[in-house]
């Protein structure tokens, strides 16, 4: 098997801090795989590596064949990236940036104005192709760096957090894109994100990272089952013991959440349930909300760190990162 | 090449772009010839003046001066177009690029420096309608030493932005380094009549040899040059080197800034 990407124990230091602390992973050719973790996890960190922005501390890495520290020019026509961060000319219509791109990328005459006009195409941007992007919402921004990064056909695809900040229509209209790309031309993509149901929408394999580690990784099935049991989240009426964990035997795991609700881990939630609301009523306990699903990613990310990896917990980050954008948009 | 060319084209679109940046350009360099040399120049109206300023009236030794200060101020302050592109994330889009980083920056300073020296032609076919010594055959030898000067103040602006992540640090350095550098260049007043510790300043800047070389291509020396006969003024004479000097300080300057500026561009990280 062929992989279009190996990373062997990659490691990045900046100064005192360790941003990534050896990750080794293989991705296959044609294969989506996503890195999800986090705010600070390492992800873009590990991505400016891969695409030979940054030096390894130490540790070894491939990209499309090459490595990344002998051979960066050979990596760099292979490639393409979408950055976390915008990354376009302002000043410069859309079509002026995709036409600067190709032709850095030796792209030039017809070849180079039909692929622009077929990548604008496919983006659904062809119509503003004679607007300066500084009159671009965020959205279009995010389809205009994509139709770029795919301008010189590259091999391996990469994409650090491709729908931050972007309104749901938008980001479905994204995922679209990625999963054609991966279909139509058989790219490997690798992409980063910290929303569980884009792993789970688009990637084939999934690595889980957390302060610069990978701590799991597999199909989005397999991590899954890492947790095993449904999950039956509980609110109950504050009495006067305050709100504690139950105990019992058929309840495997248990936690009190930041917001208040109980978690609880059980094999079946369907026969759990009556269970539960029996046991209740022998200790006085008032249920006043239920909820209970299969395991999710972030069931997953919690039962292996013990933190959440949910929107919530990164909102606040999110919202800032959004404010940055919002303020180079202007 | 393609690095070269299409990093010149990009400097050259985005300028014409940004149009109330062009019109600022101007403004400067206006003020000083019509306050700063319409005002002096009254002041020199006296009969024994031009024997100060190599023979010629006040505004025709201005004028030179202020032709190579717009492209010095233009091809200068075009550096801060890096930090710019560091802070709105263009820059990782030419460093992950598979192009020679060397043409990539020698394209971008060539496509700054073109647009200085258009900025200096500008002023300088304006200083025509008020300065009465200047010969049109300067134009021409003109535009070569501006873009001497103009590829080695961008390329110096150029490495300094790469070595800057605010946009307020490098106009503090600029602001800090601008008016030094003019006020020591011989263009308001003569070299030859500085105290000395300023005439060796004068001689370390680059921007003195550029002022030089615009007053020997631009300025009609007079056939006869006037001698002060007033006790106690002095005699100056329009150039104080030859244009071959001149010329070469120029060039090695400009070829030492351009290599400084690649190999800061070829170092050039995300960290
Ligand atoms: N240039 C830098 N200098 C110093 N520390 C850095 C630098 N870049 C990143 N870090 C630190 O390295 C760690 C990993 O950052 P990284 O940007 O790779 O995380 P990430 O997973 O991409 O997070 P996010 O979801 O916020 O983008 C963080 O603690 C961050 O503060
Ligand atoms: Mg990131």
């Amino acid at each position: 098997m062929e992989y279009a990407i190996t990373a062997d124990n990659l490691v990045k230091k900046y100064g005192d801090l360790t941003a990534v602390r050896g990750v080794s992973f293989k991705v296959k050719k044609g294969e989506i795989f996503a890195f999800l973790g986090p705010n600070g996890a390492g992800k873009t960190t590990t991505i400016h590596m891969l695409v030979t922005l940054l030096k390894p501390t130490s540790g070894k890495a491939t990209v499309a064949g090459h490595d990344v520290v002998k051979e960066p020019d050979k990596v760099r026509k292979k490639i393409g990236i979408v950055f976390q961060d915008p990354s376009l000319d302002r000043e410069l219509t859309a079509y002026e940036n995709m036409y600067i791109h190709g032709k850095i990328y030796g792209l030039s005459g017809d070849k180079l104005k039909k692929r622009i006009m077929e990548m604008l195409k496919f983006v659904e941007l062809e119509e503003f192709k004679d607007r300066q992007v500084k009159f671009f919402s965020g959205g279009m921004q995010r389809r205009l760096e994509i139709a770029r990064a795919l301008i010189h056909e590259p091999e391996v695809l990469f994409l650090d957090e491709p729908t931050i900040g972007l309104d749901p229509q938008t980001r479905a209209h994204i995922w679209e894109y990625i999963k054609r790309m991966k279909e139509e031309h058989e790219m490997t993509i690798f992409l980063t994100t910290h929303y569980m149901d884009e792993a789970e929408q688009l990637a084939d394999r999934i690595a889980i990272i957390d302060h610069g580690k990978i701590i799991a990784e597999g199909t989005s099935e397999e991590l899954k089952k890492l947790v095993g049991n449904d999950v039956i989240y509980i609110r109950i009426a504050n009495g006067k013991e305050g709100i504690k964990c139950l105990n019992a035997d058929f309840i495997r795991g248990c936690k009190v959440l930041p917001d208040g609700r109980v978690r609880l881990e059980v094999v079946n939630a369907a026969e759990a349930l009556p269970k539960l609301f029996e046991l209740a009523q022998q200790n006085g306990i008032k249920i006043l909300e239920v909820t209970y699903h299969r395991p999710t990613l972030n069931d997953v990310f919690l039962y292996l760190t013990g933190r959440e990896l949910r929107e919530e917990s990164a909102s606040g980050f999110d919202m800032a990162k959004i404010a940055v954008r919002r303020r180079y948009m202007r | 090449m393609k690095a070269f060319t299409t990093m010149a084209y990009r400097q050259i679109k985005r300028f014409f772009r940004a149009r109330s940046r062009v019109i600022g350009m101007f403004v400067n360099p206006l003020m000083w010839l019509i306050f700063f040399g319409l005002g002096w120049s009254k002041v020199f109206n006296f009969p024994m003046a031009s024997a100060l300023f190599g023979g010629v009236d006040y505004l025709s030794f201005l004028a030179p001066g202020i032709t190579a200060m717009t492209i010095f101020n233009a091809s200068f302050i075009a550096g801060i177009s890096v930090i710019w592109d560091k802070q709105f994330g263009f820059l990782k889009e030419i460093l992950v690029a598979p192009a020679s980083r060397k043409e990539a920056i020698t394209g971008r300073i060539f496509g700054d420096s073109i647009m200085a020296v258009l900025q200096g032609l500008i002023i300088l076919l304006l200083t025509f309608t008020i300065a009465s010594s200047l010969k049109f055959s300067g134009v021409l030898p003109m535009i070569l030493i501006g873009f001497l000067l103009a590829v080695a103040f961008s390329s110096f602006g150029v490495s300094l932005a790469l070595r800057m992540t605010s946009m307020e640090g490098f106009q503090m350095i600029m602001s800090f380094l601008m008016l030094p550098l003019m006020f020591l260049s011989g263009a308001f007043y003569p070299v030859e009549t500085m105290p000395t510790w300023m005439q060796y300043l004068a001689y370390i800047n680059p921007l003195t040899y550029a002022v030089d070389a615009a007053r020997h291509v631009l300025v009609n020396a007079p056939a006869t040059t006037a001698t002060a006969s007033i006790p106690g003024m002095p005699t100056v004479s329009l150039t104080r080197f030859s244009l071959t000097t001149d010329i070469g300080v120029l060039s090695m300057l400009a070829l030492a800034f351009l290599v400084v500026a690649m190999i800061s561009f070829e170092r050039a990280t995300i960290e």
